[in-house]
């Protein structure tokens, strides 16, 4: 008789807190490197943190590998976390892993980079293609809709970056004045980006914009740019240039949100637990920082506090 | 030192096999640079040519401490870590201090350590130089990621950022520093006795033992080098990118080996020299500024290099499998 009771209570007791609080949440993160993701970590974390939930962060050493990532989900699924909050480093080749923690039936949201295949409880995600076309715009709006332009593409193949050249060149066909002169790769690479625009002046002599799909490029481009004692009106993407916004050398750079992405993919992960709505997808509108707003992205990591749920996710 | 090879006339006929495969390296970056003459108006000026100079030289300071480790049948895959790490932590020294001299020192110090380490291994304990050092970079790279937890140091002093963008009589001042250091390697290489004995620790590390070279002490040595020279590197690169984050170093492991073998220094060690290291810098930098000249679409670049890195080498190996034929 007792040795029924007691599992059962037990399920009780721990179904109970799994619904109450002290949820355990793991974080997948493409690397250590990456500006962005510290700021997603950071997000998740006091999502967490607020709802009295706990966090756990798996991030391959290797920046951005597979079979380390692989491996991270294999013993995810044997600890159990009650939830996971997931960016695959690969949209397409992490999909069997997708499948793994599906078949283990570990609810996960998606966050930050679309997973090409699985089951999600949410998708919560900046849209790179709208990312680049708003700030590309703002540069052709700002050259006065003429003058030549250059674009500095990321790693060839990557998903962010087709969508955000994508967006660039969209921007460039509703400004007929403006001549694109070039589009190399900089490999999303700050000193190779720094080596394509020296070249690259040695053939133009008159560039007027640069359109860099990161801003880690962007700042190649702006020593290089200045070491040649040439002007010219640079943007990127990632919203990570901030100081460079702020002294005038970066016209702008489109913000991915990372520390709301965070935020909210935790927190959706923690609704979905406690059994309140979440959204299917959520896509964050394109943010702008620019020298007329960079103030208010100065304040530290650790001193940013996540934006209330009903702030962002309107009825 | 009372170091003699065993054969003198073979060691003339080396040294003239060596001049001719940086004969035939040489001609391959010529015929890159009439091709891209051709091609493109912007490629033959002085500024062009100053610039891919400057481009080549970060390249070649990493690559040439690598060309003696590789001399002695070595490897260090621990360069491109080394340059992040000791990036990062002279960028943090010169925040935290405001000395560039003191920032300077600590990134070239942190390199050497980094080598000696690399030393320490390969000569003491007897590892494979691939382990040791390919286990070196993920310590290394684990060093600066916690370190730096993604964040970025940047803006320094201007002194200290001539070393990288500014210029001397119309000249980058990264330039100089190659030819210096690449004097400097040369001579060492060539000239004196130290030379000698990691040429004979490549080509055959018994004889070169019973011969009395000391082993270990000149395997520690062109590791510390090497450690150093990537620490060097690195402050060029600090100066001319005027910023230090955590995952600088990892694009450079690869062009640097690259640039060793292209200019002629064998894997097997025991041949090869530093001005072929050169040869082998320039040609890699000659192909990304004719890509870029060219405005090169960028899907192709990659196929593109590797087609002109492997035509580099082929005439060379084509006539050196002919001599052979014939012996």
């Amino acid at each position: 008789m007792h040795k029924k009771i007691i599992p059962a209570a037990l399920c009780l007791m721990l179904s109970c807190s799994a619904q109450a609080d002290g949820e355990k949440i793991a974080v997948f993160t493409k690397n250590l490197t990456n500006p962005l993701f510290a700021s997603i970590r950071a997000g998740a974390d006091n999502a967490a943190k607020q709802m009295n939930a706990t966090t756990q962060h798996y991030v391959p050493t290797k920046p951005d590998s597979i079979p380390e990532q692989m491996s991270a989900i294999e013993d995810v699924v044997v600890k159990k976390p009650d939830a996971i909050v997931f960016i695959p480093v690969d949209s397409k080749a992490m999909v069997p892993g997708v499948n793994k923690i599906n078949a283990a039936n570990i609810p996960v949201v998606n966050i930050n980079d679309r997973a090409a295949g699985g089951k999600f409880v949410s998708f919560i995600g900046g849209d790179d293609y709208e990312l680049g076309l708003a700030t590309a715009r703002f540069l052709l709006k700002t050259m006065g809709g003429k003058g030549n332009v250059v674009i500095i593409e990321g790693v060839k193949g990557a998903s962010t970056n087709q969508d955000r050249i994508r967006g660039f060149k969209k921007a460039l066909e509703e400004s007929a004045g403006v001549k694109l002169l070039a589009t190399q790769t900089g490999n999303y690479q700050r000193l190779q980006a720094l080596q394509v625009m020296e070249n690259l002046m040695q053939t133009f002599p008159q560039i007027d914009g640069v359109l860099s799909a990161n801003d880690a490029m962007a700042t190649g481009v702006i020593e290089a740019l200045a070491a040649a004692n040439r002007k010219a009106l640079v943007i990127g993407v990632n919203g990570t240039g901030i100081d460079e916004v702020k002294q005038g050398k970066l016209l702008a750079t489109g913000d991915y949100a990372g520390f709301q992405q965070g935020c909210l993919g935790a927190m959706a992960a923690i609704r979905h637990l406690r059994k309140l709505p979440v959204p299917a997808e959520l896509l964050f509108p394109p943010i702008l920082i620019t020298q007329a707003n960079v103030a208010s992205f100065e304040v530290p990591m650790d001193k940013r506090v996540c934006p209330k749920w009903e702030e962002i996710v309107k009825k | 030192m009372s170091f003699a090879l065993s054969k003198p006339g073979r060691f003339i006929g080396a040294l003239t096999a060596d001049l001719k495969t940086i004969a035939y390296r040489l001609a391959a970056a010529m015929v890159i640079c009439v091709i891209l003459t051709f091609a493109s108006d912007a490629f033959l000026t002085t500024n062009n040519l100053l610039n891919v100079l400057r481009q080549a030289s970060l390249l070649f300071l990493l690559a040439s401490g690598l060309t003696l480790v590789i001399l002695t049948a070595g490897l260090d895959l621990s360069v491109g870590a080394n340059i992040g790490l000791s990036a990062c932590i002279a960028a943090s020294v010169m925040k935290l201090s405001g000395s560039a001299l003191l920032g300077a020192a600590s990134g070239v110090g942190v390199g050497m350590c980094i080598g000696v380490a690399n030393g320490l291994l390969v000569a003491l304990m007897r590892m494979p130089p691939f382990i040791a050092t390919y286990g070196m970079l993920w310590v290394v790279h684990g060093i600066t990621f916690w370190y730096m937890a993604g964040t970025t140091i940047y803006g320094f002093p201007s002194a200290f950022r001539a070393l990288g963008s500014g210029y001397f009589l119309g000249v980058p001042i990264p330039v100089y520093l190659m030819f210096v250091f690449l004097t400097l390697g040369a001579f060492f290489a060539q000239r004196t006795t130290y030379g000698q004995e990691i040429y004979a620790i490549g080509a055959n590390r018994e004889s070169a033992r019973l011969s009395g070279v000391p082993i270990a002490r000149r395997l520690i040595l062109v590791y510390t080098v090497s450690g150093a020279m990537a620490g060097l590197a690195s402050l060029v690169f600090l100066a001319r990118m005027n910023s230090a984050e955590g995952d600088i170093g990892e694009a450079f492991t690869l062009p640097a080996i690259a640039a060793v073998l292209i200019g002629g220094t064998s894997l097997f060690g025991g041949v090869g020299t530093v001005s072929g290291t050169l040869v082998g810098a320039l040609i890699l930098t000659l192909v990304l500024n004719g890509m870029n000249l060219l405005t090169l679409d960028a899907s192709w670049q990659p196929l593109v290099t590797g087609v002109i890195v492997i035509l580099a080498v082929f005439l060379d190996t084509l006539t050196r499998k002919r001599a052979e034929a014939r012996k």
